[in-house]
């Protein structure tokens, strides 16, 4: 369910900081029909070629400025994932990727009314020489 | 203009929006073309900031509504009780969260709430005179896999009817009246997560002889834990099994001693056919039983079909409503000739 929400296709890429290439981000959409506070988004998961990153690597952001780990989400009730405005999802991995990786994201998000969460996949070949 | 009048809540269109094929000032601008009475809107999805939008957000939504000359059905609020993973919200928070919905559909000129399926009820007789004071009138949702017969709505219910308020009500999703699970619902589930025909067929013949597999969700028969195991072989076979509970399958005289409480009503779409019907609700006797019964008030499209659309097919939010608008305006016409 919402799997077309997650995972924006064109983009997944490398960032940096300082000049430096510090890991990749891509973005998604909530897989929900409405916007929630950040401690219910219960969690996030990235694949590269298959092999599950790291949990510590992974920091999620809806507004490019405030970033936060799968852990520190749990507390954050006051910031909201709007519907229709897409989030950031970071890898820290110096250096980045390079070439062609398959990449996976699940989203999972949790409400009230619905007895179980709601939990979206989508995965995409992305060419991280271009 | 009618006793029943159309509207069409923007949840149905949702997809457009989020693609950002469409921004909220023209989805209500497609409401105005298609001559729609009201439209209904749930702040969480398309006003953002939502249930506290800033000033700015506040003047778009009504300049719009006044340009595209458009009354206001009905909001739909939620309520956030599994905020935190490690607990669920308290009485006074969940009072404070619901007074700030409201205050919100006061600010956005609402004068009808629907409070989503299994909202605590306790929360109802402290935030009620803050709702009466402003003439805003709430209702709870009586949503398949959620409504008549489950604890948390018959408790609501009970409360309801001794508060015996005009301000108290319900919103009626005719999910309820499904005869036959959605198509589009089956097909997808097979195409995209592989649930076998089986299942489904299985999931089908309740239907097939009167009842649904909601109500044996909460209340579950050995013959029923049997079937579960029988047709819940693989992790999708058996989401399938929990997803079909959201279609009901109840007379429509269910509603016979609600009528003075039902304030709304949900028209859910999930396949408009080519004969111009939908594929598993009977409008045409719903709106028989609507007419005969005196009721006046909106009947407002909920298209949740968009789920369901195939990869790599075209979305039809658009068409899809506009098509069951122009079923409810001609049935709206046909009984109202009577």
């Amino acid at each position: 369910m919402f799997d077309n929400n997650v995972f924006i296709k064109g983009t997944c890429h490398n960032f940096k900081t300082a000049d430096e290439v510090k890991g990749f981000e891509l973005q998604t959409n909530i897989t929900y029909y409405r916007g929630i506070p950040l401690s219910m988004v219960h969690d996030f998961n990235v694949w590269v070629d298959g092999v599950k990153v790291d949990p510590d690597q992974l920091q999620f952001s809806v507004d490019g400025k405030e970033w936060f780990t799968k852990d520190e989400l749990t507390t954050v009730s006051d910031i909201k994932w709007e519907y229709g405005e897409p989030a950031t999802i970071r890898v820290n991995v110096d250096g980045g990727l390079s070439g062609k990786h398959r990449i996976k994201l699940n989203i999972v998000t949790v409400t009230a009314y619905i007895p179980v969460p709601l939990s979206g996949f989508k995965e995409y070949e992305v060419d991280f020489s271009k | 203009m009618s006793d029943i009048k159309t509207s069409v809540s923007l949840y149905s269109l949702q997809y457009e929006y989020l693609t950002k094929r469409m921004s909220l000032k023209d989805i209500l601008k497609y409401m105005h073309d298609l001559h729609v009475d009201g439209v209904e809107v749930l702040p969480d999805q398309m006003i953002h900031g939502a249930p506290e939008p800033s000033e700015e957000t506040l003047k778009n939504w009504h300049d719009w509504i006044k340009e595209y000359n458009l009354d206001l059905s009905c909001i739909d609020v939620f309520l956030n009780t599994d905020l935190y993973k490690n607990r669920t919200l308290t009485l006074k928070e969940d009072i404070k969260l619901m007074k700030k919905e409201i205050d919100d559909a006061n600010k956005l000129g609402y004068k009808t709430v629907r409070m989503i399926s299994m909202t605590p009820p306790e929360v109802v007789p402290y935030v009620l005179p803050y709702a009466e004071k402003l003439g805003i009138t709430l209702t709870l949702e009586l949503h398949a896999g959620l409504s008549w017969g489950v604890p948390a709505t018959e408790k609501y219910l009970k409360m309801m009817k001794e508060i015996d308020s005009p301000y108290l009500g319900i919103t009626v999703d005719t999910g309820i009246f499904c005869r036959r699970i959605p198509r589009v619902m089956s097909e997808y589930w097979k195409k995209v997560t592989g649930v076998s025909q089986e299942t489904i067929d299985w999931c089908n013949s309740f239907f097939d002889r009167g009842e649904d597999v909601a109500r044996y969700g909460f209340n579950p028969t050995s013959e029923f834990k049997a079937g579960e195991k029988k047709y819940g072989k693989t992790p999708a076979d058996k989401m399938y099994i929990t997803y079909a509970q959201g279609y009901e399958n109840k007379p429509l005289s269910i509603m016979d001693d609600y009528l003075k409480y039902i304030k709304h009503f949900h028209f859910k779409l999930y396949e408009m056919t080519d004969k111009g019907e939908e594929y598993s609700i009977n409008y045409h006797e719903i709106m028989d039983y609507l007419h005969e019964k005196g009721y006046k008030g909106y009947v407002s499209t909920e298209y949740e079909g968009n789920r369901f659309v195939l990869p790599g097919h075209p979305m039809i939010e658009k068409e899809q409503v506009k098509a069951h608008v122009e079923m409810m305006r001609k049935e709206i016409a046909r009984v109202e000739a009577k």
